[in-house]
């Protein structure tokens, strides 16, 4: 029988998930610009409040696992076996390999090397993309503090280049209440045209200009996201709650798996290799 | 003591004991091992370049003492290359770095017979630049056993997308090499690639394979050793002589050579002598030379 753990609710709400958000580095690196390198960590600055479910069997409970499937010969087809496609055109495709992808990615860097100083209040915010913070990494605390501090004083952002994954990131460092964030920008390629989206000139009556304008200032606030919540999450949470309350979690059935041996995945792969070998020998 | 001055690359050396022979119940003179390593030295250079080698010598022979020096003794001549390494948390040490003819026929002349070298370079030592699976086979199993996991580990391999490379190591076993070359990879994670390799391999084939050190489940079986694969541990270096009884070479072979042995079956064909290696190397180039410059990435980590 397995041991009963405690229940796992949605953070927040939940008493026992009392950890920093993103408390976990997603990189370590060092920032620098002309003579000066500071060790840092990136961490997460925001956690997407989405509530995620698992899929389940509904006989038995059992967490279903996502494979590819070929509806052409009504099988499940091993990672070995896919290949990626560009398409060009209908049932036209572009193959493109690992090799040839890995070919154009560009080499993992451990620097965020900032180019420009640029003034954060110039750039739409239609450009960002995905905040973070950085924290200073042992022996690095007081050029960090010096470098938030002229960055504050001064209104600059530094411009920088930096690979994260598989991607060159284009991104602005900034400081934030005494610590340095970064947010990964958006190329400006990937800004979609919007000559389209503002109407056709139209005399407008200055009447209707004070008209509105009395009305925005009616509802002019300083800007407090606190005051909002994601009211479906909200409810999701408090039908979990309730739900728990009247009936214990289904158990889905112990899977006998090979503990410390690695990455799921990779066994999974390696078994897929491994049954086709034995089958060609 | 008879010394013999030399000159080479404009370095001048002074060459000991040339006629003793290190291999007494075979027969190989030092002055035979040196110009063994003289004549490969293009093919093994490159694999020992930038590498904190271990020098194993046997200045009495084979069947004497030996001693592993790991730290570059400190009578080297001026022109020997250096770095520095940690030996472990506090201590560091100087290694030599086998970068040139003249270092290497140094070495040698301090019966160096066997060339030991890490699996990542001296400038970054935790970056492995490939991913090794020693075979090592139990008796009576033998080395063309090996061969046949060695196979199977190639398709297990290219399933997953990644080429390896083969070589013997001198001795009973084969090593296969999985080249990674990317700066970016860490021993944890060729270690758990590598078991996990070495696992799938000993269920699937309980009879062949065992991935279990203790020599009680190795008997009669290839011990599939993949822990290798870390910062403090060294392989024998491709092209290095071994000290056995015979002179052999721990030498590269094409995947094709190994597929017709393990079928047949000669194992002695797979003990590889220093006359035939350099013959072989001349004609068909350095066999692992890809191991070296191949860029692969391990999936599903």
């Amino acid at each position: 029988m397995k041991t009963s753990t405690p229940v796992r609710l949605p953070s927040k709400l939940s008493p026992h998930s009392k950890t920093a958000p993103g408390a976990q580095g997603i990189w370590n690196g060092t920032i620098s610009f002309s003579l000066v390198a500071i060790p840092v960590q990136l961490v997460k600055a925001v956690d997407s409040g989405r509530i995620s479910f698992h899929l389940l069997h509904n006989k038995d409970y059992s967490p279903l696992q996502r494979r590819m499937f070929c509806p052409k010969e009504e099988k499940i087809v091993p990672p070995d076996e896919i290949v990626r496609g560009y398409e060009t055109g209908p049932d036209k495709y572009i193959v493109i390999t690992d090799e040839e992808l890995a070919s154009v990615s560009p080499e993992r860097s451990r620097t965020i090397e900032i180019i420009e100083f640029i003034d954060m209040k110039e750039v739409d915010p239609v450009y960002f993309d995905h905040p973070y913070y950085l924290v200073p990494a042992k022996g690095g605390e007081k050029a960090y503090r010096l470098l938030t501090e002229v960055m504050r004083r001064t209104n600059r952002a530094g411009l920088a280049k930096f690979v994260l994954g598989e991607r060159e990131y284009l991104v602005a460092v900034y400081s934030s209440e005494g610590a340095l964030a970064l947010i990964t920008l958006h190329y400006s390629e990937e800004i979609l045209p919007d000559e389209d989206i503002s109407p056709k000139e139209e005399k407008i009556e200055s009447a209707e200009k004070t008209h509105i304008e009395k009305n925005i200032r009616k509802l002019m606030a300083d800007f407090d996201p606190d005051k909002y919540a994601d009211r479906r999450r909200k409810k999701i949470i408090d039908l979990l709650k309730k739900k728990l309350k009247e009936i214990p979690p289904v158990e889905a059935p112990h899977v006998e798996e090979e503990a410390g041996e690695g990455p799921a995945d990779l066994l999974e792969a390696l078994k897929e290799s491994m049954l086709k070998v034995k089958k060609n020998r | 003591m008879s010394r013999k001055a030399v000159g080479i690359s404009g370095r001048s050396l002074s060459l000991s004991n040339l006629e003793k022979d290190l291999y007494p119940s075979y027969g190989f003179t030092k002055a035979q091992i040196l110009d063994y390593y003289r004549q490969v030295s293009r093919f093994i250079l490159p694999h020992l370049k930038d590498r904190a080698v271990t020098l194993k010598r046997y200045p009495e022979g084979v069947d004497k003492d030996f001693f592993f020096e790991k730290r570059c003794p400190s009578h080297r001549p001026a022109w020997v290359k250096t770095a520095e390494v940690r030996r472990d948390d506090t201590e560091r040490m100087t290694v030599c770095l086998v970068n040139n003819l003249e270092t290497l026929i140094w070495a040698e002349n301090l019966a160096a017979i066997e060339l030991h070298v890490p699996l990542s370079r001296a400038g970054s030592p935790e970056i492995p630049d490939s991913m090794v699976f020693d075979l090592d086979p139990g008796h009576p199993a033998d080395i063309l056993a090996c061969a046949r996991v060695a196979l199977i580990l190639r398709d297990l391999f290219s399933g997953l997308g990644l080429a390896s490379w083969v070589k013997t190591s001198g001795r009973k076993g084969l090593h296969v090499y999985v080249p990674l070359n990317r700066g970016e990879v860490t021993f944890e994670e060729t270690r758990k690639f590598s078991k996990a390799a070495a696992m799938i391999m000993q269920k699937t084939y309980p009879d062949l394979v065992t991935a279990k050190m203790a020599k009680e489940f190795r008997k009669a079986k290839v011990f599939i050793n993949w822990s290798q694969n870390d910062s403090s541990k060294t392989m024998i270096c491709v092209y290095s002589l071994r000290a056995r009884e015979k002179p052999v070479v721990s030498f590269p072979l094409a995947w094709k050579e190994l597929e017709k042995l393990a079928g047949t079956g000669d194992p002695e064909k797979l003990q590889i002598m220093p006359s035939e290696a350099v013959r072989r190397a001349e004609k068909q180039g350095d066999l692992f030379e890809e191991v070296l410059a191949k860029k692969q990435r391990l999936p599903y980590l």
